[in-house]
This record gives C-alpha cells, structure tokens and sequence, in this order.
C-alpha cells in the first residue's frame, strides 16, 4: 500500500528573477552563465516517477542538486517551475497546513547526519513523528518502540542519542521515520555518514525491511556502489540535471553519456552485475538443454564467468522453476567486460540507444562479439583467479 | 562647523513623550511599582534567619550541600552588617526588572534570530542601550516614571535587557539548522518548532543569557541607588557621597555576595530546566567527602522544607508585626521647645554637618523635637524657601549662595552669619616649602605632576578657580586642574600627605582637613577668589515670629574657627550615622556652649539713657565682610545720631577679653552660640548679648500651589491617597531626610501614612518637574531658597509644631556695662535686623570700592536703602 510520487518539469532557481530564469533555462541557458548572474540553477527539468513499493535512488556527486530535488518532494522547497504530485496531487496546490499535515503522516525522512534531537531519549526520538501526529503518549511510545524493534534497537529506549555509535543513531532515525507509517520514505545521504561496514549493514537491513513494508523510497547518495546495491531505478544528476534515469545495469552497461559513463568506470561490476542483466533472452523459453551447471539469474558475475569457463556451450539461466529465461554466452561476457575497457564499445552495442526503456530490465540486446572474443579467455581467466583486478 | 542643537531636540521630544505619552509611562510605573512592592514586600515580611534558610534550601537542591552552608553563612553576614533590609530591597528590584528584561528579550531575541533584517536592526539599539551612560538616562528616567523603583527598574532594564536578546538569539541561531529541517520534514508548525526543538536547545544559551541579565542588572542596581531605587544601591550611593568606605565596603559586599548566590543559581537553574544539563551534571557525580558536599535532597524533600520555612516566617510575621510600638522620649526640666517640632536642613558639607547637629542636640537639650535633613545645594535652598525646613545654618553669603537670595529673598529669613569669613583656596601641605602664595605655584608646576586637585566640575568653585584664578596668576597654562569629587579630593589629599607627596588642592576654609592635616592656605594676593562668603543661617519665611525663641538663639550663634574645624574633625573621625554622637560627646567637652547658644529667657531690661553720645565707642571688628559691613554701618548712622565710634579691628579672642574687661564696648559680629562660644564661655559672665541680628533659612516640604488645602504639615493628614503616599525625598542620609523621617512626620502624624522616597537632588527635581507639568499632586522635600519656587507655583508646607527645628545667627556682644550704659543704644541693637539681601549688597558695595572707602561705601549703599537708618534708631 505504497504511493506513486510524480516529478514533472521540475525547476528549481536560488537567487533573483526565478521564472525568467527558468526560460532562460528553457532556452538552453548554460548553468555557468548564470552562475555569473548571481543565480544558482539547483535543479534543471527534473521529471520521473517513483512507483510504489520502489527504491529510487538519487545519484549524483555533491553540488548536482539532489538534495535540493529531496527537499522539493515533501514541500520543504517549492519548485520554481514544474510540479511535484503525491499520489496524484500537485504538491504546491496545498496549504501550509495541508503540507505540514501530509509530511507529518504520509511522507518522512532520514537524514545524512541523522538530525536526532539530543535532548530527547531515544525512544522520544522516535516517538517524535507521532507526537506531531497528536497520538496519545501511550500509543506513540509503543508505536515507537516496535519501529525501534524494527530496527534492532530493542532495549535502547531509554538511552540518549549521544550514547549511541553514529550506525545506531541512524538506526533511531530511520526508526523515527518509519514510526509514522509514512509511505514515502525520503532519505538523504543517511548512510554517507557512516563507516563502509556499518553502511553496508544498514544498506543490508534496510533491502530486508524493504521485503516487508513496501516503502516507497527516495534514497539520495553519490556513492554509486550504494545506488546499485538499493536501487530498483538510479537517477544520475549532474550539474542540476537528471542525465540518466535506469536500472543498475542500465546505467552500468549503457551510460547514456560521457559523463555517466565515466562515473560508472570505477565501478566493480563483477560485484554488481548478475546473469539476469547480461543474459540474451531472446534465447530464454523452454528447460535447460543439457546437464551443465546452469545459472541463476541473480548470480553475480564472476561467478558466471567461473561458470561460463568451464562450460562448453553458452550458459543457460534458469529460475527457480527450472524454466530456462536467457542463455549467457563467452562472447556476451566479453562484450560486457569490453565496455570497461574499450569507450567504443559503448557505442558498438545496440541496447544503448535504448535508453527510452528505462524501467526494463531485459534491454540487453544483442551484441557484436567479435570485437571482443579475442580477449575472452584472458578476461574469463582474469575474473577467475582475481574478480577484485578489474576494479583496479 | 555649526552647532547641531541636538541638546535641545532631545529636551524637546522628552516635552513632547511627556505630554503626550504620559497615560502610557504612568502605567508602566504602575505596573514596575506594583511588582516591585509586591516582591519587595514578600522579601521583607519573613524574618531574615528564615528567609536565609529557605535561599539556602534552594541552594541545597540546586547545587548541593556545600552551596547550601556557604550560602547561608553568606547571608548571615550580610544581615550581621544590618543590611538584610537593603538586600531584599534590591533583590526584588533585581527579580522585576529581570522578569521584565526577559519578558521583551526573549520575544525580541526569537525574533531577531528568525529575520536577519530584524536581528540587523535590533542590534545597534542594543550597542546603544548597553553603551549609553547610565547617569545619562537616569535622570530622564526620572521624568517618565517618577523617583523610587520603577525609574530604578527602568534604567536596570535598559542596561540588562541586552544579553537577553542577544543569547537568545545566539542560542536559536546556534541550533543544528538540520535538527530544524526534521522537525519541519516531520510537520511540525513553526511554533512547535521553535517551543519544542529550538527553545529546548537553546535553553543553555538563553540561561546563560539570564545570568548576565542578573548580572548586569545587579551592576544597575547599585548605581540606580541615584533615583531612589534605596536598597544596597541607595547604601552604595549615600557611601561614596560622604566618602564613607566602611560603608561602602559592607554595600559592595553585600552585592558580591547577592552577585555570587544569583549567578550559582541561575547556573544551576540552567541546567536543571535543560535535559541535557541534568545528564552533564548526572555524569560528574562523586564520590566520598565530596558527594556528601554535593549532595542534593530530592525536590520533594527541598519543597517541604522551604514550604516549612515559609510556613513558619508567615507565623513569625503575623505574631512578631504587633510588639513593635514606638517609644516617645519625654521632656526635661530646659523643656523650653515642648517637643515642639524642628526641621534643620543641610548639605552634606563638613560645617553644615556640624553646626546642623550642633543645633541638633542644642534643641534637643532645650525640649526640642529635632529632625536634620540632608539635602543638595539647590534643594535646601528650595526646602527653605517651600518652609519645608525650618532653618539651615550653611548659607555662604553673599557670593556663593547669593543667587539663591535674589531670587527668594521675601521668602527667607535671614537670621543672621556665625561663621566667617570663609574663603576658597587652594591649599597645600605644610611640608611644601617656599609655597605660601598663589604666585609660588608659577613655574613649579613640575612638582605638583602639572595638576591641581579639583572637585567636582559643577562647583562654583571649580568654576573660579579654572576662568578667573588660573588666569590672574598666569598659571592657566601650567596646571591643569583636575575634575573629580569632593571625596576624592580629599582622599587624594590624604594619599598625597601620607606619603608626603607633593600636592596642591582645592579647597575652603573652614574645612576640617585644616585640622586633621597640616596645611597651608594659599595667599591670594591679587584677590582672585574675590571676598569670602560667611555662613549665614537662614530661615524660612516668617519662622522668627513664630519662633522667636530659636530665632533669637540663632540669631546669638557664633562659632570660631577652631571649634568649628575641631568639631568637624571629630564628626568625621566618628564616621557615618555616628555625627550625632560625635557633636555629643563634642559638646561634653566644651561645656556651657549649650547655655550659651540657647540662653534660657530671662527679663530682658535697659533703661532709657539720655548721654549716650558723650562717651566715644569703642568698637571692635573682626577683618570679615559682615563684620566690615555692619560695623561701618552702625558708625555711620550712629555719627549721624552724635555717637561718636572708635574702630578697632581686632582678633576674636582679644575683642572677648577685651569686652569682658570693658576696654571695647560692642562687637556685631558675634558668631553664637557655636563658632566663637570657646571665648563666649570663658567670659560670658562679663558680656552681655544684644541679640542677633541676622535670620536663618528654611527646610520644608513643598507642594505645588495647585495642590489646593494643603497649606500646612497639618493639611497632609488623611490625604497621603493623593501624593501616593509618598513625599519624593533627597540623598539619604541627608539632614533634611533624617529630621522628615525621624521628626517631622512623626511630629504630624504622618510617618505611617507617607514613605518618604530615596532618591537624590537631582531625582526629586526631575520628578517636581514631571508632576508639575501634569499639575499631579507631589510632596517633594525642600528648602529655600531655592530656584524651583521661582520656577514653579510651590506652597511652602508651614510647619507649626516647628518640627523643622530653627536656625542660627550674628550677635552683638558688648561690656557688661553697656546696657546700663546705653539704654537706648542698646535698644537700637537689639532691633536690629538685615536682611540677606540688604547685607549682601552692603558686602558687595563695600568690597567694590575697595579697602579705606567703607564709609563711602556705606554712605551709597544707604542712597538706595534710605529707610536703613530709621529702622535701625527708631525714636532718633
């Protein structure tokens, strides 16, 4: 029972003469011109919809504008032009209580530095959102209480945020956010903050509670690690601007630009991409047609290529039902690991032009291997003995 | 560069707020006043032990046991120096004006640190309120909100409100802006958001804030002692004004220690009210000793036993209020007054000090009832003009209190100069050889560091000194002549001379550092300082018809230079509060002055004579200017009449023997009973006394004339609901307060009906002023002459049962022989009278024609007085 979140056209301008700036912008204005005007365009055309139950990830380096986008889906900022709808309704139609009354119950959020008030106990922490809800202090502290249960803070209730190591604190805020049952979950950097395995730990916990409460989730970060691990859908911005807007693999495989492409080129995609994502499933129907080891779709890729090694044929990928839904050839891996190595690569394959499919999953198309099949041995060999190497 | 009349523009708009504001001002007063009171009454109805008990009970709880014990030792000490009474006075000014410091800074401060524009605009007002000069406002303040604890409160809130804007809004602005966008993304009203995350976080900082408020507003307090606040800070400001530094010190004390338990306090509260604070204290707790000092009871613990304080000060009081009546003194068998009320006026110089109390426990002794009253310059002048003092006996005429006279000469009496001449100086220690005179001082200004000593710049003295005696001895350029106060002149002196530094002061004779320190008088060759006042006593207005008794004694009072210097001296080695004792045991020593200044009436007798003329006079007069002045006088009318008069200047002491043994027939200059009574005693058996011939001044309360039936002390009683009960006194501790407080409203009736305000001078003037303005009914404590009744329509309050006490006077003494020897003569000159007007001129006539043209001068002056001499022979 999640709710749809809808960014249409949304400008949002800093600084003197907003609308006018905003047909300049239109016009194709450049941000560093207006830099120079004195005004600051944080926010360019950002338009894309969050479905319920999604993960939407915000990426973007620092100064790119995402938290200003954050803060414009719950009202804290008002876009300058464009509008944002909450299950249908234009954000800006509502009144400042309205605003007040819909953040308070239906959308909440986390913050990078957790944002706890130290003069309140955890669980007063927690309780908070419901406290401005007007639920009944008994109610609102049990509510509280089960959020922090949630979170794995049983017993922690009475203690002070500043007792509490920074993982815990925002494991507090998180459960301050979900105490109100809000829907949309907004998230800004909350686990930048913290130390890589802490965040690796929250990242886990939160996919786990996602499994259970179908949050709709806005989760803001520029580490694009992190945006693959949580995110059904990425958005990359960049200087104000949404540049792409895909899955994981989508952004990985086919970067929609340069400057995408650079971002993701550091990125370990043996750790991210799975047999799913580089599958041809024109080739999917039917059963496995043979007795090889076969691959399941969420296997990650090095193992697919340990797989793919030793296996004659191209790999069949098969679901839990046995069904065979895509195959994974040697040439295919290489294509894959040739957009690492080769820029041209990129534009050698098909499925890039195909950005319009954002939200599809099977865009992989067909590849032309033969650029890469020389190298296919060494690669396979190379993910073999030592996956971590391509990251290098 | 042309002169900005910005002066004038301020005096304008405070016209203006004052006539038009004025409903809006006197609410606020009413407000301030009806806090204050209320507080001040809580404060000061509970025994002093108990109250103790419940402060350190508070201070138990908030900080532990130690604070509790210091605490309580710190107030006993401050009721042990008998200023418990003084303490809460100011604790509750304090407590009003800091609930209302917060009660705008805090609003303020929230504003300002939620609009930069705001914060930008209040800021400077703050820099301007904390910055401008305290005496600067507390006088205007004055006029807005009247004498006593709402201007006090004013001025202490202009002072400390400051801090609380400025912390408030630091301890907002300092908030986490991201703890503010939570509680805003989690729909919280900006009300909310400010009471339940802001505020709450900010609290630490908006505390310490309180704490300077308090702070500041203590530092106020003291100085708001100025406009009648009373409390440590009247005791503070009686101090330096008579350089008491016992006092001082023991005031000051007093402050530190309220400083230091309020800043405990509010620290404490501070942390108490704040959740963080409570967990920083919880983290320190000890161990040991050290947690049995710390040790805090529990607030139900601490609440019932301050309840139980409270409970038990509440019945202490109810019980205790009744058993305090008054004691009466009763009369003696001298009971020449009847407790007759008698109100004498003085300013807080050494010889009105003196000669005041002299009088004092002179009329006291003759059955008296004697209040003394201290007063400024001005306000005595304008207490005895408004007959709310019956006499002062410190009238420097005819210069330097001549211009009192010209303008309410009708309206005073004068009874006549005991002491003379005085004369300014500049003086130096004897220890500095070679310098005698004005003209020693040239080209050694290097000794001297360049400086002379001052006093206060408003001084008619300083005045002189700086545009007329400077110039004559070329000295303008060498010495620069430092501003400052009487008390510290003198201390200054006193440094100087233990250290046998080089020195020279401003000063006047008499003074009673001739006496306590060696020191010469600088010549004054050139006459720079012009001729020497003598010190008149003054009357009010009719006072000797009603009183010819203590006009007749005033009129006969003398006192030498020595006895005054000497009497001068030992009241100020008394101390403060002890100038009574000290005239006490003073007149113990110098038996007989008493009789003498205050002769029981006998049969006055003289028959008439008809060869009176035959004998020449022999007169002796003293190198004085009344003495040159009537002398002169009496030799020309009387030459016209056949007498035939021969002048001997001479020094007091001879004229007396002389007198005594009948080689001088007369003196007019006879300065009794006080400044010459050492040589009036010894030979008073053979001397006869003429009368005075000279009329005291007068202290008095003063209402304005529209104030309609209230003529009299007497018209006061049953209408203390129109004065607010107040009559708006001077400097505490003055004479004239002292004789209202202690006599003259006791003499009426009046002393439970009416408070008689603290303040100063100036603060009594101002709030004339406001409440002359408005034609609101004001009692303000006066005394003539003085500028204000010719400023304002005043009615001098008569005081019938002269509980003002009466005044002093000049004598003619001569041979015992003399009356017998010319009846009629001596007839004449016990008629005789001047007036202060007719005397000061005749001076000033005299001195202008200078040394050898007296008679020329006499001759003048009768010109424009033609009836003089008629007066003075009736039946010639």
């Amino acid at each position: 029972m999640s709710s749809r979140l809808q960014a249409e056209k949304v400008y949002k301008v800093f600084g003197g003469r907003p609308e006018q700036t905003v047909e300049r912008l239109r016009k194709g204005a450049d941000r560093e011109e207006l830099r120079a005007d004195g005004v600051t365009a944080a926010v360019i055309d950002a338009s894309f919809t969050v479905e319920p139950g999604e993960i939407f990830v915000v990426m973007g380096l620092s100064g790119s504008g995402k938290s200003t986008l954050l803060r414009m889906l719950n009202g804290l900022l008002e876009p300058t032009a464009g509008t944002v709808s909450f299950d249908g309704q234009d954000l800006a139609s509502l009144t400042a209580a309205e605003l007040r009354t819909l953040r308070s119950r239906r959308i909440s959020m986390v913050f990078q530095h957790f944002a706890l008030f130290p003069h309140r106990t955890v669980l007063q922490n927690a309780a908070y959102g419901l406290e401005v809800q007007g639920v009944p202090r008994a109610e609102r502290e049990e509510r509280a209480a089960e959020a922090l249960a949630l979170c794995g803070l049983e017993g922690w209730e009475k203690s002070w945020p500043d007792e509490l190591s920074g993982g815990m604190r925002q494991r507090v805020g998180l459960a301050r956010a979900l105490a109100t049952d809000a829907d949309l979950l907004l998230m800004d950097e909350s686990f930048s903050a913290l130390d890589p395995l802490i965040r690796r730990e929250m990242q886990d916990q939160l996919l786990e509670l996602q499994k259970t409460l179908h949050k709709t989730i806005v989760f803001i970060t520029h580490d694009l690690n992190e945006a693959m691990r949580l995110g059904d859908r990425i958005a990359v911005m960049r200087d104000g601007e949404i540049v792409q807007i895909g899955t994981a693999e989508d952004i990985l495989v086919r970067p929609s630009d340069e400057y995408v492409a650079s971002f993701t080129r550091d990125v370990d995609r043996s750790k991210v991409l799975t047999a799913a994502a580089v599958m041809d499933r024109s080739t999917g129907g039917g059963e496995a047609g043979c007795d090889c080891p076969t691959a399941t779709p969420d296997m990650p890729f090095d193992e697919l290529c340990a797989l793919c090694a030793r296996t004659p044929h191209a790999v069949e990928v098969v679901d839990a039902e046995g069904a065979r839904v895509g195959t994974v050839s040697q040439e295919r891996l290489v294509a894959v690991i040739g957009d690492v190595d080769a820029d041209d690569a990129v534009a050698d394959t098909d499925a890039v032009a195909d950005t319009d499919a954002v939200a599809d999953t099977d865009a992989v198309a067909d590849t032309d291997a033969a650029d890469g099949a020389a190298k296919a041995p060494a690669a396979c060999e190379r993910h073999t003995t030592g996956p971590e190497g391509v990251a290098a | 560069m042309p002169r900005i009349t910005f002066g004038e523009w301020v005096n304008t708009g405070v016209e203006w707020l004052r006539a038009h504001l004025a409903w809006l001002f006197d609410f606020f007063k009413t407000v301030f006043a009806g806090a204050y009171d209320g507080l001040d009454a809580v404060l000061q109805a509970p025994e002093p032990l108990l109250l103790i008990g419940i402060l350190s009970v508070v201070a138990w709880r908030l900080r532990g046991l130690s604070a509790g014990v210091l605490s309580f030792l710190g107030f006993v000490f401050v009721d042990a120096l008998g200023l418990w009474s003084d303490s809460m006075s100011t604790l509750a000014l304090l407590l009003v004006a800091t609930v209302i410091a917060l009660a705008v800074g805090v609003p303020v401060g929230i504003w300002a640190a939620r609009s930069d524009r705001v914060s930008a605009a209040v800021r400077p007002v703050l820099d301007f309120m904390q910055t401008l000069p305290a005496m600067v406002y507390l006088i205007p303040a004055i006029i807005f909100f009247g004498t006593g604890a709402p201007a006090g409160i004013v001025a202490t809130l202009i002072f400390a409100v400051a801090p609380a804007v400025r912390m408030t809004e630091l301890g907002i602005r300092q908030v986490d802006p991201e703890l503010v966008e939570a509680a805003e993304a989690f729909g919280t009203t900006r009300r909310n958001t400010l009471l339940r995350v802001q505020l709450p976080l900010a609290l630490p900082t908006v505390m310490a804030g309180v704490n300077q408020v308090i702070m500041l507003g203590l530092s106020m307090a003291a100085i708001a002692g100025m406009v009648g606040t009373g409390g440590l800070g009247g005791a503070v400001n009686e101090a330096i004004g008579q350089l008491d530094v016992g006092l001082g010190a023991e005031a000051g004390l007093s402050i530190v220690i309220l400083a230091v338990y309020l800043d405990r306090m509010t620290n404490a509260l501070g942390r108490e009210l704040s959740p963080l604070g409570r967990r920083a204290a919880a983290a320190v707790r000890t161990t040991g000793l050290a947690r049995v000092l710390s040790y805090r009871p529990r607030p139900v613990v601490a609440g019932v036993g301050v309840i139980a304080l409270a409970l038990t000060a509440g019945l202490l009081g109810a019980v205790g209020g009744a058993g305090n009546a008054p004691a009466t003194a009763v009369g003696d068998a001298a009971d020449v007054g009847k407790g007759k009320k008698v109100t004498i006026g003085y300013v807080a110089w050494e010889e009105a000090v003196a000669s005041t109390y002299v009088w004092k426990n002179v009329l006291e002794q003759r059955g008296f009832d004697v209040e003394v009253q201290q007063y400024d310059v001005a306000p005595l002048y304008t207490a005895l003009a408004g007959g709310d003092i019956d006499f002062q006996t410190d009238a420097w005429l005819p210069t330097t209190s001549g211009p009192f006279l010209k303008k309410h000469g009708g309206k005073v009496e004068n009874l006549g100069a005991w002491y003379g001449p005085t004369s300014l100086e500049l003086a130096v220690p004897a220890y500095m050889d070679g310098i005698d005179s004005m003209e020693d001082l040239k080209g050694r200004a290097d000794e001297f560091g360049g400086k002379i000593t001052g006093i206060e710049p408003s001084a008619g003295e300083m005045d002189l000194l700086k545009n007329k005696v400077l110039g004559a001895y070329g000295l303008e350029d060498e010495y620069e002549v430092v501003d400052s106060s009487t008390p510290a002149m003198l201390a200054e002196l006193k440094r100087a001379y233990a250290a046998e530094e080089p020195i020279v002061t401003t000063l006047w004779s008499p003074h009673w550092a001739y006496n306590d320190f060696e020191l010469k008088k600088l010549k004054d060759p050139k006459d720079a300082w012009g001729a020497g006042d003598k010190i008149h006593t003054l009357a009010r207005d009719g006072y000797s018809e009603e009183n010819p008794v203590v006009a007749g004694w005033l009129r006969d009072f003398t006192m030498t230079e020595k006895q005054l210097t000497g009497l001068e001296a030992d009241i100020n080695a008394a101390g403060k509060g002890n100038q009574d004792k000290a005239v006490k045991a003073w007149l113990k020593k110098h038996p007989g002055l008493v009789d003498e200044w205050a002769p029981l009436p006998e049969g006055a007798k003289g028959t008439e004579g008809g060869e009176e003329t035959a004998r020449p006079l022999e007169v002796a007069w003293f190198p004085w200017e009344e003495d040159i002045a009537v002398t002169h006088l009496w030799k020309h009318v009387l030459e016209d009449r056949g007498y035939t008069m021969n002048l001997k200047q001479m020094d007091v002491g001879p004229v007396y023997t002389g007198l005594a043994s009948g080689d001088v027939d007369l003196n007019f200059d006879a300065w009794l009973p006080h400044a010459q009574s050492n040589f009036w005693e010894k030979t008073k058996d053979d001397l006869v006394d003429l009368g005075s011939w000279y009329e005291p001044t007068s202290l008095e309360i003063a209402v304005p004339s529209y104030v309609k039936g209230i003529d009299s002390m007497e018209d006061l009683k049953g209408r203390a609901d129109e004065f607010d009960g107040r009559i708006i006194g001077i400097e505490p501790g003055t004479g004239e307060m002292n004789l209202l407080k202690k006599d003259v409203l006791p003499a009426y009736g009046l002393q439970d009906e009416y408070e008689v305000v603290d303040g100063s001078t100036p603060a009594m003037l101002a709030e004339l002023k406001r409440a002359y303005a408005e034609k609101k009914p004001v009692a303000v404590t006066l005394w003539s002459p003085h500028w204000s009744y010719d400023q304002y329509e005043l009615t001098k309050l008569a005081d019938p049962k002269k509980a003002w006490g009466e005044g002093n006077r000049i004598h003619t003494i001569a041979s015992e022989d003399f009356p017998e020897q010319y009846p009629t003569l001596a007839g004449w000159i016990k008629g005789f009278r001047m007036s202060e007007e007719e005397l000061a001129s005749l001076e000033a006539e005299i001195v202008r024609r200078g040394q050898g043209k007296e008679s020329e001068a006499v001759e003048a002056w009768l010109k424009e007085h033609p009836d003089v001499p008629g007066r003075m022979t009736p039946d010639a």
